[in-house]
């Protein structure tokens, strides 16, 4: 039942992303509000997944649920519902166009992670600080996705701003002022998940490995990235760093993020065993 | 009957000849009396503008459009185009969406279409054919201006360094904009700043009389030249129109204000040559500096992504045409099908009668069914020949075939009749005179 519903909400996100980059060749409103109705929808039908999901597991918290495909179908999710939140805010149609391509593009290969082999290891599968660590990770991440999205548009705008050779599309971005705070706002927020999920992300690893820290690639570049974001609110609070050095940090430590998850699927992390 | 258009726009004749054709707003209620009262004239619309001088009417045959054009004058006769029928709606159509107007996508002109309008609404010279003609117009104009870029982009200078303040800025509430030197174009451009939102306007100038009697006119605050570096930490947009022969503003002292305002963005518009603004200063992060080239190469680009719209904008107008034209020909194919069924209608009723009376003694069930009989082989009967009457749209040959085959070219049954007698068969027969109506209202 949890896979169909993970199936139609996938069928709505890649319709919505269609309907979105539609509307980018073709600036009809009709496309951007289908896009994000699609959109909507597929996020209501993936959350009803997960809840299915989670009966279904049962047992305790339901973090046997989390595995690594479901890990990036929760960040999915969370992104789309970011944006739409972000989109009644500020009306960011463009935005959609970014994040609908995103999720498909999370969302497939979430179904392409062979769960078994991703189990979590049975000592650490019912703990409260890995159902923390599992959910701040994944609203951490959408919401730092979000701040990237933001910060790459604000670059391409500020960019085309500086050149005085406004594109095609410089006429359907919101201002660059806009594209600052809500891409700022969005890393603070991130920055806070980010760390609720390295501090409890310590915790289980010393459950499972008896070392808060151990030396993984993972651990590295989340530690990386968490640095980067806290040097970046600090200048921000500090010296009054805005604009193009802000985006770009932002940029640099997504990527450090994304690295984190590289490290999840490829190596064998010290918090996952081999049986389930 | 027939659409036409008469009329000339800055396309076919030069300014001093449409100045001299142009009807003042407080004399064209008369003018489109005269037009009403032309022999043949049905309904009359006029638009006049600065660029173009336009009647739209609905006559009984094109040779009304002699009279219309000696109405404009015989100064506009060698440059007026006559239009009719597809022609005029097409260019109606094309007026409403900006399409024809000297600046492509420009957003007066639908206004003023509907001003037109709402002027021989008053006057009593607008009609039903006029007015369905305009609601659709208006629509295909709606839709031009939101499915394509073609209203986007300012393409003046001022509103060009407006729109660029608001993509740097955002809303302009709240924001502080410094106007140093008095050029006029900078004015301009500050009034609108201000009316945007704007909450100080500081007003400098070398001469502290002329910065007070600047500031009066525009409605800002007075300040010193002198105080320029400390004026720049506080402006989020500097309009500069010096007559200096040197930079007023350097890289160095908006370096030096850059760190003082921790980088908040401004927007520096250098609107004089030689250039107060040093160009370098550009280089600065989150500094963004427009000088006159600038401005004019953004409103080039502006007219030119407009032009890439046209395209497709008349597209959607052909689109819009051609449904209108198809719902007006439903229109049109809707009498013989009235007619039609009322002739079969009656013809059945009639006989029906003659049967009852023939057959005594039927109780009031027997009675029914036989009417309901009569009904249901005239709309198997009508079946057929209405749903290739309504496919063809009054386009084809079948309406007038029908009419000539079945004598009702002498018949002047309305369709309200029909739809009265088809009340009073049984639900089939209704369900299918309920078809006329919404043909009607298309």
């Amino acid at each position: 039942m949890a896979t169909i519903l993970v199936h139609i909400a996938l069928v709505a996100y890649t319709a919505g992303a269609a309907a979105f980059l539609t509307w980018l060749v073709r600036p009809a409103p009709g496309f951007a509000r289908a896009g994000r109705l699609l959109l909507l929808v597929g996020v209501v039908v993936h959350f009803a997944a997960f809840g299915v999901s989670l009966g279904v597991a049962g047992a305790g918290l339901g973090v046997k649920a989390w595995k690594g495909g479901e890990l990036f179908s929760l960040l999915a999710a969370v992104t789309v519902a970011g944006y739409l939140l972000l989109d009644f805010r500020y009306e960011l149609s463009v935005a959609g166009a970014f994040v609908g391509p995103f999720t498909v593009a999370i969302m497939v290969p979430a179904h392409l992670v062979h769960s078994d082999a991703r189990a979590i290891a049975p000592e650490v599968s019912h703990s409260i600080a890995l159902f923390v660590h599992v959910g701040a990770s994944a609203i951490g991440t959408a919401v730092l996705a979000l701040s990237f999205g933001l910060s790459v548009l604000y670059l391409a705008s500020e960019r085309q701003m500086k050149e005085k050779r406004p594109g095609r599309l410089f006429a359907r971005l919101p201002s660059l002022d806009l594209l600052d705070r809500a891409g700022y706002r969005l890393a603070v927020w991130g920055f806070v998940f980010l760390s609720l999920a390295i501090a409890t992300g310590s915790l289980v690893s010393r459950e499972a490995t008896g070392s808060p820290f151990p030396l993984a690639p993972k651990q590295g570049f989340a530690i990386l990235a968490w640095a980067l974001f806290a040097s970046l609110i600090q200048a921000r609070l500090v010296a009054g760093w805005r604009g193009r050095r802000v985006a770009m940090l932002v940029v640099a430590g997504f990527v450090l993020l994304i690295g984190t998850y590289v490290g999840l699927l490829s190596a064998a992390p010290a918090l996952q065993g081999t049986a389930a | 009957m027939t659409l036409l258009c008469v009329g000339l726009s800055h396309k076919q004749a030069p300014i001093g000849v449409r100045e001299q054709i142009a009807v003042p707003s407080e004399q064209l209620e008369a003018r489109l009396r005269q037009l009403k009262s032309l022999p043949g004239v049905r309904e009359a619309m006029l638009v006049s503008t600065c660029n173009r001088i336009e009647i739209f009417a609905v006559a009984d045959s094109r040779a009304a459009g002699e009279d219309v054009l000696e109405t404009l004058g015989s100064v506009a006769a060698p440059h007026a185009v006559c239009r009719f029928e597809e022609e005029a709606l097409r260019h109606l159509f094309r007026v409403a969406a900006s399409l024809d107007s000297m600046v492509v996508g420009e957003a007066q002109i639908l206004g003023q279409v509907k001003e037109a309008a709402a002027i021989a609404q008053q006057a009593g010279a607008l009609g039903p054919e006029l007015s369905k003609a305009l609601a659709r117009a208006t629509t295909a104009a709606k839709r031009v201006r939101t499915e394509t870029g073609i209203a986007r982009g300012a393409v003046s200078l001022s509103s060009v360094a407006v729109q660029l303040a608001h993509k740097l800025l955002g809303s302009l509430d709240g924001r502080s904009v410094l106007l140093v030197g008095a050029g006029e174009m900078a004015q301009l451009a500050a009034r609108e700043l201000r009316t945007q939102g704007a909450r100080e306007l500081l007003v400098a100038n070398r001469s502290p009389q002329q910065a007070e009697e600047l500031a009066r006119e525009v409605g800002g605050l007075p300040v010193s030249l002198a105080e320029l570096p400390a004026l720049l930490e506080r402006a989020d947009v500097a309009i500069c129109s010096t007559g200096a022969t040197q930079a007023v503003v350097t890289r160095e002292m908006m370096a030096r204000a850059l760190k003082a305002r921790r980088y908040r963005p401004i927007f520096l518009v250098d609107l004089t040559l030689p250039r107060n603004v040093e160009p370098s200063t550009n280089e600065l992060e989150n500094v963004y500096v427009y000088d006159l080239d600038d401005l004019e190469r953004v409103a080039a680009q502006n007219r030119d992504l407009r032009t890439a719209q046209v395209g497709q904008a008349e597209e959607i107008v052909e689109q819009e045409l051609k449904a209108f034209l198809l719902a007006s020909r439903e229109r049109a194919s809707v009498p013989v099908l009235a007619r039609l069924r009322a002739h079969a209608e009656s013809v059945a009723r009639a006989e029906v009668e003659k049967t009852l009376a023939s057959l005594q003694g039927l109780d009031e069930k027997q009675q029914k069914t036989v009417r309901a009989m009569a009904s249901a082989i005239i709309n198997k009967l009508l079946h057929a020949p209405t749903s290739r009457l309504r496919a063809e749209a009054g386009q084809g040959p079948l309406g007038e075939a029908t009419a000539a085959l079945f004598g009702l070219e002498g018949e002047a049954q309305q369709p309200a009749d029909a739809e009265a007698s088809s009340e009073e068969g049984p639900a089939e027969t209704a369900a299918e005179g309920a078809v006329l109506p919404l043909l009607r209202n298309r």
